[in-house]
């Protein structure tokens, strides 16, 4: 009788695995079909928007709104997925009384929590790469077609005055649309995801409705966008703007911006960016878990 | 030891702000030894299900305690042998008959050829074995019922709480859950289960205890509680013309009194089940 | 024995408050970085419109810089100026670290607005019609100005506003001597100043060395081709910048009539 059950990594990866499965039966990833169809509407959308001389001029703006509406719509499906998928996990264990097998099982309940948030977080994961795959897909199809011309002029020139032009200009579009630094911004949006799941989540340890859960996720996400101004706003008020610190400030994940004007973003600041949103993620979730391990089943 | 053990086990449940609390179960002490089979009775409401939810810790009682081996239900530990099939069970919709068993296997810390060869096992025990690859959306309420007895069964607990286990199933259905429990109790598993379908305990149970209103109003041996020790019946067969008249005779001079002869009634369970049988197509959609 | 939810705020509010310095060094660096762009106030959210304003505040700063742009490209095609004027002024404010704003922005009033503001209407006289088109290029300078001071950090908008004094201020001057002078001195400063940028393309400091002629310092312009391009490696990367600043110091050698033992390329025995 001195056996003794330990928090187990393993309950924890079986829960998040099942999550995982669970979710992707549900067919999740047709909602990426969207990002699909944004991806290749904006990649003629904005092509009659610029009519300067220069195709590198051209290019950099085509380049430039492709990579902010994918981006975009990337951040919007990845908070979709994120958002609803972990706004419904309590309440479905709940419902179909899932939770009740597995509660009276050796299983904590930290385990359980933890396994249905890394669940999420996986298919986040997953559709953002995902996401970001196509993403490259489209690029790398718009680089071929912007740069066209000035490889043209490269092949058919005489003159070598003209021909180095037209190579530079291959060269700038080459550099602008496969940007490395754009996984900087991938990664911020990641973990701006990660904490908002851990946010709902959190809302669900003590309500039962999806709907209330999604709302009040939502209602956080523009708080957080919100909180700089505010603070801002009300610099008078020095209690207010303490308590306004308790709002995660979500305007300080948003790099992809930045980047991709060509900003130069140091991997240091990404670094304390992550810090910053996985202390307090972990907050929440400790948090999340304080009220669940508290909760009546 | 005592596989469950209760101390003035109270529920009180919040109804809500400024509703106030609802008693659904007043000082409960439950004993069940080692290898029992129990049997929980009440109507509808009558706190059932919240005992046995406060035994597994999935609330918490308002006061009070239980134990499950000696160990207090509020630790994990406690919940080691213990396999628990929910009222009206359901399970991820999207998982096979086979993937469910395998998850609930791996949570128990069963893995690979193990976990493998018990789930065959339990397959065949509980009649799934042309189902285990179908998904959980197409299965019946009684083949839900089932695949929630193997999970309860995966790690092969030495105690098993069931929740009306027959409750929605078909005569069929509980009659096989009567007899898997039947084989459990020789296995010398404990088994606490909770019905308010009077007739199916009676057979299965040593012992049971009514509930009502969240209190424990009668418990005793199931022989002892439903004989009538004052009567006694015969049933005899092949009885000529006029043995009856002797038979009261002997009765009345042994000093006792006839107080009712009739031609003995089968259950229309009995009939049931004898007519399924004998149908050479098979028994039902099991399976 | 249940303990308060209210408990929970506490597991939050702890690391969020100790999080404060780390916040404040973040957003302390996104200053210095100069990352996003102006804030929504009243008075932006009025020019931009609502949805905008929405699009901006839920962090889709990129995404309304770019359909506001698309809005001036509209303003374009109805011959609306000032809008459109004001459509690229909210771009470029939106992401004051877009060159592309600045820059195509700047072409827009330079260039296009202020060519259709000189011929555009009948019933204008020339030299009204010469006011306004110098109008909208003090605005295109001023416009690029505000630019390179929000990224004074690449070569692009130097050269832009260089060329915006080489193609259209110098030639507004109308023939006056003082003011073509003043115009490309103007022009090559600023061709100099993005020549020195390692990422400006070769083309850039020759555009300097032509300005300095035009500006009418001939010596200048000679000294300029053969120290700072023909004796620097950055200038000379390919066959095809060798052959150009060649021909251009041959020229420039004959008309100042440099004598053949000061030459960088002494006349062959044949010519
Ligand atoms: N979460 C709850 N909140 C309020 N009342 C509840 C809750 N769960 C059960 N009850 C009430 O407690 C009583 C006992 O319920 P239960 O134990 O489920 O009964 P049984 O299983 O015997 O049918 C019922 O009257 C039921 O309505
Ligand atoms: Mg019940």
């Amino acid at each position: 009788m001195t056996e003794r059950v330990g928090f187990s990594v393993a309950r924890v990866g079986t829960i998040a695995a099942n999550t995982f499965t669970e979710s992707l039966r549900q067919k999740v990833f047709n909602i990426l079909l969207i990002f699909a169809l944004v991806v290749i509407a904006s990649a003629s959308f904005f092509a009659e928007f610029a009519f300067e001389e220069d195709v590198a001029v051209v290019a950099s703006y085509q380049l430039k709104s492709i990579k902010d509406t994918c981006f975009g719509a990337l951040s919007v499906i990845g908070m979709l997925i994120a958002i609803v998928g972990t706004a419904m996990l309590l309440p479905n264990e709940l419902e179909n009384r899932t939770i009740y097998t597995i509660l009276s099982k050796p299983v904590r309940r930290l385990e359980f929590l933890l396994g249905k948030y890394l669940g999420t977080v996986l298919l986040t994961f997953v559709s953002v790469v995902l996401m970001s795959v196509m993403f490259l897909a489209v690029l790398t199809f718009k680089e071929a077609r912007l740069s066209q011309p000035a490889k043209a002029v490269v092949e058919q020139t005489e003159s070598p005055v003209e021909k180095q032009k037209a190579q530079e200009q291959v060269a700038k579009i080459r550099a602008e649309a496969f940007d490395p630094a754009i996984v900087k911004g991938i990664l911020l949006v990641f973990v701006k995801l990660c904490l908002l799941a851990a946010i709902t989540l959190l809302v669900s340890t003590f309500s039962t409705s999806m709907v209330f859960n999604v709302a009040v996720a939502l209602l956080v996400f523009f708080a957080g966008h919100l909180v700089g101004l505010a603070k801002e706003a009300w610099q008078a008020q020095p209690l207010l703007v303490y308590l306004l610190g308790i709002i995660p400030n979500l305007d300080l994940f948003n790099v992809a911006d930045d980047i991709i004007l060509g900003n130069f973003v140091p991997w240091a600041h990404v670094g304390k960016v992550t810090g910053y949103g996985l202390v307090y993620l972990s907050g929440v979730l400790a948090a999340a878990h304080f009220i669940f391990s508290n909760r009546e089943i | 030891m005592d596989a469950i053990r209760t101390e003035n086990l109270t529920k009180k449940y919040n109804l809500g702000w400024r509703k106030g609390r609802f008693l659904a179960l007043e000082k409960l002490n439950l004993r069940i030894p080692e290898g029992e089979v129990y049997g929980l009775l009440g109507p509808n409401g009558s706190g059932k299900s919240t005992t046995l939810k406060c035994i597994l810790d999935l609330i918490t009682p308002t006061e009070g305690a239980a134990w499950i081996f000696g160990v207090p239900a509020t630790k994990v530990e406690s919940r080691l042998h213990v396999g628990f099939l929910p009222e009206n069970p359901y399970f991820y919709r999207y998982l096979t008959g086979g993937e469910t068993l395998e998850f609930y296997g791996q949570l128990c810390g069963i893995r690979g050829a193990a976990l493998h060869r018990r789930i065959e096992e339990l397959i065949e025990l509980v009649g799934l074995a042309k189902a285990r690859d179908r998904r959980l959306a197409g299965y019946s309420k009684g083949m839900l019922q089932r695949i929630g007895l193997a999970q309860a069964l995966i790690h092969d607990p030495r105690l098993l709480l069931l929740d009306e286990p027959t409750a929605g199933v078909d005569p069929i259905g509980s009659r096989d859950i009567r007899d898997l429990i039947l084989r459990l109790k020789q296995m010398g598993k404990t088994v606490l289960l909770s019905s308010h379908l009077l007739a199916q305990v009676q057979d299965v149970c040593d012992r049971i205890g009514v509930l009502n209103l969240g209190q424990m109003i009668l418990e005793g041996d199931v022989d002892q509680l439903i004989s009538d020790q004052r009567r006694l019946s015969f049933t005899v067969e092949g009885l000529p013309a006029g043995g009856r008249g002797q038979i009261e005779q002997a009765a009345q001079a042994a000093g006792a009194k006839v107080v009712g002869v009739e031609h003995p009634q089968t259950t229309l369970e009995t009939l049931f089940l004898d007519a399924v049988r004998q149908d050479k197509r098979g028994a039902g959609e099991h399976d | 024995m249940r303990t308060p939810r209210s408990l929970a705020v506490v597991l939050i509010a702890v690391p969020a408050w100790l999080l404060t310095p780390l916040h404040n060094q973040i957003e302390h660096e996104r200053q210095q970085f100069q990352y996003g762009g102006a804030p929504v106030t009243r008075e932006l959210r009025d020019q931009i419109g609502q949805g905008m304003a929405i699009a901006l505040l839920a962090g889709f700063r990129g995404v309304a810089a770019d359909f506001i742009w698309i809005r001036a490209h509209d303003h374009w095609e109805k011959r609306e100026w000032l809008l459109q004027a004001e459509s690229i002024e909210n771009a470029a404010k939106l992401q004051p670290r877009s060159t592309f704003f600045w820059d195509s922005g700047s072409w827009h009033m330079g260039w296009n607005i202020a060519r259709a503001e000189r011929i555009g209407t009948n019933d204008i006289t020339i030299a009204q019609g010469l006011i306004r088109e110098r109008y909208w290029h003090q605005r295109a300078r001023s416009f690029l100005e505000r630019g390179i001071a929000n990224i004074p950090n690449r070569f692009d908008l130097y050269f832009k506003l260089g060329w915006l004094y080489d193609q259209k201020l110098a030639r507004g001057c109308g023939g006056d001597p003082e003011c073509v002078k003043l115009q490309n001195t103007k022009a090559a400063e600023l061709f100099i100043r993005a020549s020195e940028y390692p990422t400006a393309p070769t083309y850039v400091a020759r555009d300097a060395a032509r300005s300095l002629e035009k500006a009418g310092d001939l010596p200048a312009a000679y000294d300029f081709w053969v120290n700072k391009i023909w004796r620097d490696d950055r200038r000379i990367r390919t066959a095809a910048d060798r052959t150009i600043v060649e021909r251009e110091i041959r020229r420039l050698e004959e008309r100042l009539d440099i004598p053949a033992p000061s030459r960088v390329f002494p006349k062959t025995s044949a010519s």
